[in-house]
């Protein structure tokens, strides 16, 4: 079948989805003045595909671009959120020839990258974040805001004080022994939840302080088939094994839904909870009963200081290759990613970080600020970024495979699940 | 008094007599055959014009893709033949989901239609306390099936309203969403309960048109509640207990909303259905090629058990068509 013959295919069967999903709803879109504008250089419309959150609500977009808007008269900002995410949205309207102008969320990988603009010729893309991990290919297809730190365990004071721990652990083996005191005084130690990703997630954040404090390239070793996943896990893994049958960890918290799960944390019947920065927002904005400390996940090897810090890009924007506005659409990325109050708008809206922006940081927040500059080294975090990226699904898989630690399979078995995955995608 | 096509064509009303008006001609036989196709087409076409888009292309392009390596991003998906198809039996959570689906769609069948024709037993009969009862029991099916999934996530989970009462009274937690046993008998619980009220609605139907005087003879006969059941309502119902299986395999075949709302399809993969993989790997993992070739499984294994389903039971329809 020739090429223009699959393009077609897979243009119709894409347009005969979208009659099928219109007819399910479409969401919110903007309103805004869409019908007049012209795709005549610097004027016109130019449309944003976004994850529309709880945090980034449709009103935080609007607020977001309507500088851009006001700067560039004769300009409009569409905002359209990817339904049900930019995620699964995206191959849709890439189908159906009907691709927005930007790509909010996602980063550039060798899937994306052909579909995307090379803005590797922006001079100003070399002071956003991680913008040399997430080059594909020597190009630079994404650029984003900020960075989420990810290794980083969030902790009840109060609880704390109470089980006698004085000084944040820094050793896992301190972090153990934390786990233990927390239990005497009568808390859950850690807190976790089953879903979709919530298990893993926090698994990883805290096995990956040990994994790359080893090997700071360790993506690239198991992308080399220099190491496996699953072993590099299995000796954390087999601590966490025997922190579930020590109650460190509720043998029951896969019956927890994961966006319970800080509500449990806040209600003052945990200690300790594992999560990227973005918790930090949800802190803030939870208002718990007791003050809320972060520490940064320790390592099995040496100490806190010295272990890399897991990071991932936060609000990644692409510009798409075929977009008609290509001048339009590469400035609005560009105000999105360097202008200060836009910058500090986003990072702030939803827990994110950015070396030398620290205006408007509560206090918890200032505090994983300290810990993301304090920290050796940023290593892209969670499946890698950019061409250094392991196979999609890969942290899904994961969150199952550390589920069955619950279910009844063996540390050993968990990692050659993991590793079994891996070889096989 | 209604007339046909042709006879509003050929002019004169039967008894009439010929009435040749000057400068008109009757059509010719020919003319009347062409005619009458025309109008059957133009009544059809649209129909099949509809069927076509809406299911044969979608249905072909889904084959097609299933022979793909589509990423679901690039414009040219590479040829793969048949490779995705023999991938499926190589992934193991493919099978594991696979046999997920079929224990769903085999106990979920069965109590669906048990508790449907239980209902329907008890409120067929016409009176204002009976139509407040069907209004409650169908109301379940109302709700969203992802609002459904939370609801009993909320008072079935680990911290849920009802392990809270258990552990308040001592109890230890009962692991309704923690376990994989317990985890996949909840799910199918919560899909029977939100719906079996669409199972409920046609028994009755089929419960109104079981003949009276049948039932009534038998009863001066003095056969009991169980054997006029057992030997008069059930078969009368053959047809509608037909649809209804063939209705909830197909429907449970499909599980996908409530997954994703009560388990995400967990603890540790246990409760993944073949919908939900099919999503999670079209989407999540880029492999619309692989997603597609299951889809395209699942539809042949669907129609496949609804046809068997069918014949299986045409005796019974047959013996009630007589």
């Amino acid at each position: 079948m020739s090429r223009s013959v699959s393009r077609r295919l897979v243009a119709v069967a894409t347009a005969v989805g979208l009659v099928a999903l219109s007819a399910c709803g479409s969401g919110f879109e903007d309103s805004s003045d869409s019908g007049s504008a012209q795709a005549d250089g610097q004027t016109g419309e130019v449309r944003v595909l976004v994850n529309v959150t709880t945090n980034l609500t449709k009103e935080f977009w609007r607020e977001v671009v309507k500088p851009f808007e006001d700067a560039h008269p004769g300009v409009t900002v569409k905002i359209e959120p990817g339904t049900p995410s930019v995620k699964e949205a995206l191959p849709r309207l890439l189908a159906a020839g009907d691709a927005p102008d930007v790509v909010e969320t996602l980063n550039a990988d060798k899937t994306l990258a052909p579909q995307m603009l090379d803005l590797s010729d922006q001079p100003w893309v070399k002071d956003t974040p991680l913008v040399d991990e997430a080059e594909v290919d020597g190009k630079t297809y994404s650029v984003g805001v900020g960075v989420q730190a990810q290794n980083l365990v969030f902790y009840n004071k109060d609880a704390f004080a109470k089980a006698g721990i004085s000084k944040a652990p820094t050793t896992l083996d301190e972090f153990e022994a934390a786990l233990g005191k927390v239990k005497d005084a009568g808390y859950l130690p850690l807190r976790t939840a089953g879903g979709g990703w919530a298990t893993g997630t926090q698994f990883a954040e805290l096995a990956d302080a040990t994994v790359f404090s080893r090997n700071p390239d360790w993506y690239a070793d198991v992308l080399a088939k220099k190491t496996t996943p699953g072993q590099s896990y299995l000796p954390i893994l087999e601590r966490y094994k025997s922190w579930i049958d020590k109650g460190y960890l509720d043998k029951n918290a896969l019956g927890l839904d994961e966006k319970t799960a800080p509500a449990h944390f806040f209600q003052g019947k945990s200690a300790m909870y594992v999560m990227g920065s973005w918790f930090v927002a949800t802190a803030d904005a939870g208002k718990p009963s007791f003050p809320v400390g972060v520490f940064a996940a320790p390592p099995a090897t040496g100490d806190s200081a010295s272990a890399p810090m897991g990071v991932s890009v936060a609000m990644p924007y692409m510009v798409t290759k075929n977009t008609g506005k290509k001048e339009l659409a590469v400035e609005l990325v560009k105000y999105l990613t360097t202008d200060k109050a836009a910058i500090q708008k986003q990072l702030r809206q939803d827990g994110n970080f950015r070396k030398g922006v620290a205006d408007g940081l509560s206090p918890l927040g200032a505090e994983v600020q300290a810990l993301l500059e304090a920290a050796p080294k940023q290593v892209p975090h969670p499946e890698g970024l950019g061409s250094v990226r392991l196979p999609a699904g890969f942290n899904t898989e994961l969150n199952k495979q550390v589920q069955s630690l619950y279910t009844g399979k063996s540390p050993a078995d968990v990692a050659a699940g993991i590793d079994s995955w891996t070889a096989s995608h | 008094m209604t007339r046909n096509l042709l006879s509003v064509r050929t002019g004169p009303a039967a008894g009439a007599g010929p009435v040749r008006r000057p400068g008109r001609t009757f059509p010719s036989r020919r003319g009347i055959a062409t005619r009458a196709r025309l109008a059957t087409a133009s009544m059809v076409l649209p129909a099949l014009a509809l069927f076509v888009v809406m299911i044969v292309i979608p249905v072909g392009l889904s084959v097609y893709l299933s022979l793909t390596d589509w990423d679901g991003y690039s414009a040219d998906p590479g040829f793969v033949g048949l490779g995705n198809y023999f991938r499926l039996f190589r992934v193991s959570e493919v099978l594991t989901a696979a046999v997920t689906t079929l224990i769903i769609a085999g106990a979920g069948t069965v109590l669906l239609n048990a508790l449907g024709l239980g209902f329907a037993m008890l409120v067929h009969r016409k009176s204002r306390l009976n139509s407040t009862f069907r209004a409650v029991l169908f109301y379940p099916h109302v709700l969203s099936a992802l609002v459904v999934g939370f609801l009993w996530s909320a008072l079935l989970g680990t911290t849920g309203v009802v392990n809270t009462f258990v552990t308040e009274a001592g109890g230890e937690v009962l692991p309704f969403l923690s376990d994989p046993t317990w985890a996949r008998t909840t799910l199918i619980g919560v899909i029977v309960w939100f719906g079996f009220g669409v199972n409920l609605v046609l028994y009755i139907a089929g419960l109104q048109t079981v003949p009276q005087d049948l039932v009534e003879a038998a009863q001066i006969d003095g056969a009991s509640r169980w054997q006029t059941f057992r030997h008069l309502t059930l078969p009368s119902l053959a047809p509608v207990v037909t649809v209804n299986i063939v209705l909830s395999l197909v429907t449970l075949l499909k599980t996908y909303d409530i997954v994703v709302s009560l388990t995400g399809g967990g603890p540790a993969g246990s409760t993944q259905t073949a919908a939900y993989l099919i999503l999670s790997d079209s989407f999540g993992n880029s492999a619309l090629g692989f997603g597609s070739a299951q889809s395209v499984v699942l539809m042949v294994v669907t129609g496949l058990l609804a046809l068997t389903v069918s014949r299986l039971r045409a005796g019974a329809d047959e013996a009630v068509a007589k």
